[in-house]
């Protein structure tokens, strides 16, 4: 990385260095373009693209799947291209002008000017309450991956994983071949719909052949793998011990005397994920809900161009789709830029943009069955007892969000007035997407009228450092 | 005290850090909360309204359950810091 200095000018910045974001980069930076990734992460490369400890900056001697091959192959090439690569990077404000504002490394605060920006910044996990969550042992799924695969350390000695969505078995599979004892694999939906999801897997050859890597090892190592089954309560005396489970209905709705209790070190949950769209909101794009494309995401046109002119986005904020989703929308987000820079000859870009468009289109498909399938029915939140805490920053209940609503408090804006939600460090990443589906059950009304909960710069809580040295030097 | 640490993976420098005082051994590499997970601590935080005991959930950035003491700065997220050698770090008891 160059040094930066207070001020600088790209053509492009792109926020966010997973499979989308170093696509773009890639291709952009072929062309003599002044390219800028930023992350707040430590590493490039995004959620799936995680160095391994033994070798540490080296992918080389790594053999991961197909998918994860040509990834690592694009770390590579950034890395060896002319871009500059900011990693902890949070943005501290974005303004209509063209500019954006970041923390660097927790002490430097940057001014960037842009010419065109694309946002890339991915998913996160979703997340839904249950007695007991808060407490300690209780990770994500996606934590107990990346303890696994960043730090090469087991989550827990014994683990019961539950929740719902095809990542759960990619965990179960990290874990049990890294030796960890998995207690019971727990698929919160029923089994049967998934025969559904079929024809959309016709262009989706990796994910199935992933898929079955997964399935035969924990079947063969006896792990017992139930369907219709949710996480009723994790308990245990300051961290978990136990984990009471039960079968659920077509509602999702707990069957009363069916609840079973595994002992177990720890619980990872995970019930699929969310759009990173903070960022864009912030910075005026255009959002849609789309509950079949995991919740609010961020609207594009064909050039995958948002409503906010010359800011783009790719990925998995516009709609959750996994890895070849993120690659293909990269590969159109550079193609766009550079048709607009008159970098490519139209009759180019016309036969790269259908061609694209189309892989799109399968892509697409599976994002429909993905999130429809795997989607807890909203019905089920109504098992959720009223001590349990929703809000984990600001320790609201449930009970305190039934009562607001019946008060009257029926829209995102409302509900954070009258009980805090969202409001703490966390700004509402954690509870808010459960939060619009609570609102959705108690008042009977569309998603998307509600609007959405706002967002404020700066988007992460800023360290005093880079705040003293930004007042300093104003 | 389990040992949480993956068998056959060649690790980097081993280090030492302190929590609450006391010596804990690591590799550099590793990430804050997979350093305390590995030691043995799970609960990293107390929630601010209520007090109860919390940890690491989302493990990326997200969530804020991590957040302990390094070096005497507060609020810093575990799971996007590298644990270093003699980084001195507390978390709420
Ligand atoms: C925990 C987890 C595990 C996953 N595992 C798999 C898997 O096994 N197989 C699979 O196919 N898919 C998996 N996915 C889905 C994964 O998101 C896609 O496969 C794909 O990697 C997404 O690429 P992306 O570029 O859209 O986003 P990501 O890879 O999520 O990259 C987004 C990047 O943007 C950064 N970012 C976000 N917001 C900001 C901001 N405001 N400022 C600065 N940087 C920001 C993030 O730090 C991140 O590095 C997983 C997702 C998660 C969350």
């Amino acid at each position: 990385m160059n040094n930066p200095t207070q001020s600088q000018k790209y053509d492009v910045v792109i926020i966010g260095s997973g499979f989308s974001g170093i696509v773009a980069a890639d291709i952009l930076a072929k062309h003599q373009l002044n390219i800028l990734m930023l992350d707040e992460n430590m590493h490039v490369g995004g959620q799936l693209l995680r160095k391994i400890p033994e070798q540490l900056g080296e992918y080389a001697s790594y053999n991961p799947d197909y998918v994860k091959k040509l990834g690592f192959r694009f770390v590579q090439n950034v890395k060896h291209q002319k871009i500059t690569i900011m990693n902890r990077a949070c943005i501290m404000g974005i303004y209509p002008d063209k500019k954006l504002l970041l923390e660097v490394e927790r002490k430097q605060v940057m001014e960037i000017n842009y010419n065109y920006l694309v946002f890339a910044t991915g998913a996160r996990e979703r997340y839904l309450p249950f007695t007991g969550w808060t407490l300690p042992g209780v990770y994500s799924t996606g934590m107990a991956q990346v303890l696994m695969k960043s730090s090469g350390i087991l989550p827990a000695k014994s683990m019961v994983i539950g929740g719902s969505g095809l990542f759960l078995f990619s965990v179960a599979y990290e874990y049990l071949k890294n030796k960890g004892k998995a207690v019971a694999v727990l698929e919160q939906t029923g089994m049967m719909e998934k025969i559904k999801m079929v024809p959309a897997l016709a262009h989706q050859f990796s994910k199935v052949a992933e898929g079955f890597k997964y399935l035969s090892r924990i079947y063969l190592s006896g792990v017992p793998v139930k369907y219709s089954t949710k996480i009723v309560e994790a308990r245990g005396n300051g961290c978990v011990e136990e984990v009471v489970t039960g079968k659920v209905n077509s509602d999702g709705r707990l069957i009363s005397g069916s609840e079973k209790i595994y002992k177990a070190d720890a619980l990872a949950v995970g019930y699929g994920f969310v759009p990173n769209i903070e960022a864009p909101q912030l910075a005026g794009c255009d959002l849609e809900y789309a509950e079949d494309k995991g919740g609010w995401i961020v609207r594009v046109n064909d050039n995958l161009e948002t409503s906010v002119k010359d800011i783009y986005a790719a990925g998995e904020i516009t709609g959750v789709g996994g890895a070849l989703k993120s690659i293909n929308e990269g590969n159109i987000t550079a193609v766009s830029i550079l048709h607009k820079m008159e970098l490519m000859a139209e009759s180019d870009y016309v036969k790269n943009l259908a061609r694209l468009l189309k892989e799109r289109g399968h892509h697409m498909q599976f994002v429909h069955f993905f999130n429809s399938l795997y989607r807890v029915p909203a019905e089920a939140l109504n098992d959720i007892p009223d001590e349990t805490v929703i809000c984990r920053c600001e320790d609201i209940t449930m009970g305190d969000i039934r009562k607001s609503v019946a008060a009257g408090y029926k829209t995102p804006k409302g509900l954070k007035t009258a009980t805090r939600v969202t409001m703490g460090n966390c700004q509402g990443r954690t509870c808010g997407p459960v939060l619009y589906d609570m609102l959705g059950l108690l008042t009977g009304q569309p998603k998307q009228s509600f609007g959405l909960f706002n967002t404020r710069p700066p988007l992460k809580p800023l360290s005093v450092e880079a705040l003293a040295g930004f007042v300093e030097k104003d | 005290m389990v040992d949480l640490r993956i068998e056959n993976i060649k690790r980097k420098e081993a280090i030492i850090f302190t929590v609450n005082g006391k010596e804990v051994s690591a590799y550099k590499g590793e990430t804050l909360l997979a350093a305390l997970i590995a030691a043995g601590y799970k609960k990293t935080k107390r929630s601010p309204i209520k007090g109860n005991p919390r940890g690491g959930l989302c493990g990326m950035g997200v969530c804020f359950e991590c957040i302990v003491t390094v070096n005497g700065v507060p609020n810093i997220r575990s799971c996007m810091t590298e644990v270093e050698n003699n980084m001195v770090v507390k978390i709420d008891e």
